[in-house]
């Protein structure tokens, strides 16, 4: 056990984002509060050299014809992206919008006239007047018998393949090929599940040489880790001996890679592809608040892939945010209210807390978190105003950042709470009050917070309120806990480090007595005898309109888009 | 052409009111067949089958295809042949198959940590063997499930259904370089 005698780091104040300069945010702790931010455009994901082919206002554009019909795209862009437009879904492996062009696969043959050769579709930049056909006969034939080709070596090996359900190559043998082996010789081996780094799984036999992963790895962690070896049909891609893959972002070659020859260790036979739903999130992994989408099945989650957001994360994501899911392990959640280590109805404990907070002059601390939502963060802040608390503000450690999209704040919400909560007190300042016993009672918006030992029993002696959605030190040591959703099945937004709205979609329904922070918060201003705050859905509602964002807007108006899909109605994803 | 009618009288005998003739004509009949089909030897005209019985064997009077209890195959090491591709679970329409897959540390990869059926649920229609890619669960056991006192043993784990199980040759992952040779038999399109 830590000594109590001496003070452990826990109680050392980490260091905190910095909050945005006063000038420019609204401090509005009441029900009309705001945590409008204005935004920072300076910050770029990392982009594509592959524009997609909407014209832009100011532009260059031209004119192709593709299968008979007109279309004007951005010049400069390629003849895939143009097709898509004029709803074209050219077969390919190897091109990705999100990397350079190495056209090694030449399944994106399309015919264009007055060219005597067939021609790569995702290398050919567009010409005025280009005329095109992706559907002629030559085209069919050349798609089919390059297909057959890349599958001639081809294991095969749907059944034990993570892929299976999601992969590029089965939907084009599908698609396109449909015909039965003809190869009679011995297909060639390979090395089959290799661990090649800290995430992934390689089975060369798999890999159909696209080198989408090791561009890459050339071009967005700018490691180069990957890299193909031998020639011919021994080709194979590989790991230099002793430099094994183990960059931050390793992990998206995992998506990128169009069949299973790169797998996840952490997905590995967990579950198959066609048996998850899929919910488009944020991830809340640091500050950057990348466009995701949560994997799940039957109120667990199995993994957390990236969403394309050209303003945010473009195409990718990185490892830690990946790995984030676990926190919403079932085996720790928090389902019931708890009054002094007692399991009690959600009723009884929010009367049993808005008593203790209420006595006159008493005097009262609330706890801000960096990690939750601004609805959460907003209504705390009502609750501060109405009963006179003090207020504190804490975030998790901070952690490592780079220039490709982590941030070294692990918080995804920090600018939204800091403009929620106002003028308020840090972590550091938080623990030493709290264990000098400065306060009567404390609410703590999440557990983010690391009690010491000393704070610990600081918390025991104190009406200690804590809204948690898992078991934690903080919720342990807290008189009172309230069971709140966690951010998997909450409806809200986020603000991120460049002023952003993020929009958190609830991918199941909480099981329990767990509710929204907002709505537990609203209740206990009930119970206390207070106006009414107002609920989770109407703040909700109350900061789309003031960003303005129609995701969020349409999330608490409309049932249907809360729903989340299923995986083996989309499309492959690689 | 004329057609020929014919009268049937509709008035009633005495003998048909009382209709006790009649009765003890009914119960005359039964009573052949009761004393025909249980006193004689060879049982009579009777097709039923004595099920359960030691001297019936009940296994020549099925179908091949008969759809009996599951059982799992094993490969030529005595493990499970079972790849944990979770067809059967998808398509079977009860939903009454429960797999957890695990990694396997040989060359086979991928395994069944646990593969459950729960019997009770199953409504017999044998899409599980239709679906296995790699000849793991049959229904060729001619078994029927028998009756068990408590539902929990009408729950089949991996160790129960291997031991029904035998050993598959078939060839996992195609028909392997002879195709040419056996190809045709196995798949008319190969003869276009
Ligand atoms: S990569 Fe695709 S085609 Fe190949 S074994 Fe895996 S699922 Fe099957
Ligand atoms: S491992 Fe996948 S992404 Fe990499 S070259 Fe092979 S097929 Fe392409
Ligand atoms: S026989 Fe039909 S219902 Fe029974 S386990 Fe197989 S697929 Fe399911
Ligand atoms: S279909 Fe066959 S191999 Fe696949 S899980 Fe079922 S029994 Fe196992
Ligand atoms: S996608 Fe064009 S050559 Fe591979």
């Amino acid at each position: 056990m830590a000594n109590s005698d001496t003070p452990s780091s826990a109680t050392l104040p980490p260091r905190l984002p910095d909050p945005p300069p006063p000038a420019s945010r609204t401090v509005a702790p009441s029900a009309t509060g705001s945590v409008r931010i204005p935004e920072v455009s300076a910050a770029k994901p990392p982009m594509a050299p592959n524009l997609p082919a909407e014209p832009v206002e100011g532009q260059p554009t031209v004119r192709v014809v593709i299968d008979g019909t007109e279309v004007v795209v951005r010049k400069g862009t390629n003849v895939l992206e143009a097709a898509k437009l004029a709803g074209k879904d050219i077969c390919h492996f190897c091109y990705h919008p999100g990397l350079s062009i190495a056209a090694s696969c030449r399944q994106c043959l399309v015919e264009i006239e007055k060219n005597p050769k067939l021609q790569p579709s995702c290398q050919q930049t567009v010409a005025e007047g280009m005329v095109v056909h992706t559907e002629s006969p030559t085209v069919l034939e050349a798609r089919r018998a390059l297909l057959e080709f890349t599958l001639k070596n081809h294991p095969i090996d749907c059944p034990i393949c993570d892929k299976a359900g999601e992969c590029t190559l089965q939907r084009h043998y599908m698609d396109h090929d449909h015909q039965l082996t003809r190869v009679d010789v011995p297909k060639i081996r390979k090395p089959k599940h290799k661990d090649i780094g800290r995430e992934i799984v390689l089975d060369a036999e798999r890999c159909i040489l696209c080198s989408r992963c090791v561009r890459f790895c050339e071009e967005i962690p700018k490691t180069g880790e990957l890299g193909m070896q031998f020639r011919g049909e021994n080709e194979s891609l590989d790991v230099a001996e002793g430099h094994p893959l183990d960059n931050a972002y390793s992990m998206n070659v995992v998506d990128i890679c169009p069949v299973g020859a790169l797998t996840a260790k952490d997905f590995r036979f967990a579950i198959r592809a066609w048996e998850l739903r899929s919910t488009h999130t944020t991830c809340t992994g640091c500050a950057t608040g990348c466009a995701v989408e949560l994997h799940h099945r039957h109120e667990q989650a199995y993994r957390i892939v990236p969403r394309f957001d050209a303003t945010t994360n473009g195409h990718w994501m990185c490892d830690e945010g990946r790995h984030t899911y676990k926190e919403l392990e079932p085996s720790r959640r928090v389902r019931r209210a708890r009054v002094d280590g007692e399991e009690v109805l959600l009723g009884h404990a929010v009367a049993m807390a808005a008593r203790r907070l209420r006595g006159r002059g008493r005097k009262v601390a609330v706890v801000f978190s960096a990690a939750a939502s601004n609805e959460a963060n907003l209504a705390l802040a009502d609750l501060a105003s109405l009963i006179g608390a003090e207020r504190y503000i804490v975030g998790r450690p901070a952690g490592k950042g780079d220039d490709v999209l982590r941030d070294a704040d692990k918080n995804p919400n920090a600018r939204g709470a800091a403009a929620a909560a106002g003028a308020a007190k840090h972590e550091g300042e938080l623990a030493l009050e709290l264990a000098g016993r400065a306060y009567e009672a404390v609410v703590f918006l999440d557990g983010t917070f690391e009690a010491s030992d000393v704070v610990g029993s600081a918390l025991c002696a104190i009406t200690s309120v804590c809204l948690a959605d898992r078991a934690g030190p903080l919720s342990d040591a807290c008189t009172i806990v309230l069971p709140a959703s966690s951010w998997a099945e909450t409806t809200g937004s986020l603000i991120n480090r460049h002023g952003r709205l993020r929009v958190l979609r609830p991918a199941w329904r909480a099981e329990g007595d767990r509710r929204e922070r907002a709505d537990l918060i609203r209740e206990l201003v009930l119970a206390m005898g207070e106006r009414d705050i107002g609920s989770a859905r109407e703040r909700s509602r109350a900061i789309a309109e003031q960003h303005g964002s129609s995701e969020l807007a349409a999330l608490v108006s409309d049932a249907k888009a809360t729903r989340p899909t299923l995986l083996r109605f989309s499309h492959s994803r690689g | 052409m004329t057609i020929g009618v014919k009268k049937v009288s509709l008035h009633r005998t005495a003998r048909d009111q009382v209709f006790l003739p009649a009765i003890l004509e009914g119960l005359l009949t039964s009573a052949r067949h009761f004393f025909k089909n249980t006193m004689t030897k060879g049982m009579g005209d009777v097709d039923t089958i004595r099920y359960g019985e030691p001297d019936v064997d009940i296994k020549t009077y099925y179908p091949d295809r008969f759809r009996g209890v599951h059982r799992l195959m094993y490969r030529d090491d005595g493990s499970v042949r079972c790849v944990a591709c979770m067809c059967c679970s998808t398509v079977c329409p009860a939903k009454c198959i429960y797999i957890v897959a695990e990694d396997r540390q040989d060359n086979a990869e991928k395994g069944p940590a646990s593969f459950v059926i729960d019997e009770l649920k199953c409504v017999v229609c044998g899409l599980c063997v239709e679906a296995c890619p790699c000849d793991a669960i049959r229904m060729d056991t001619k078994q029927h499930m028998t009756p068990t006192e408590r539902r929990e043993d009408a729950v089949l784990g991996k160790v129960e259904l291997m031991s029904r199980g035998g050993p598959s040759v078939a060839t996992q992952g195609g028909l392997g370089p002879e195709f040419r040779a056996v190809a045709p038999q196995a798949d008319p399109r190969f003869g276009q």
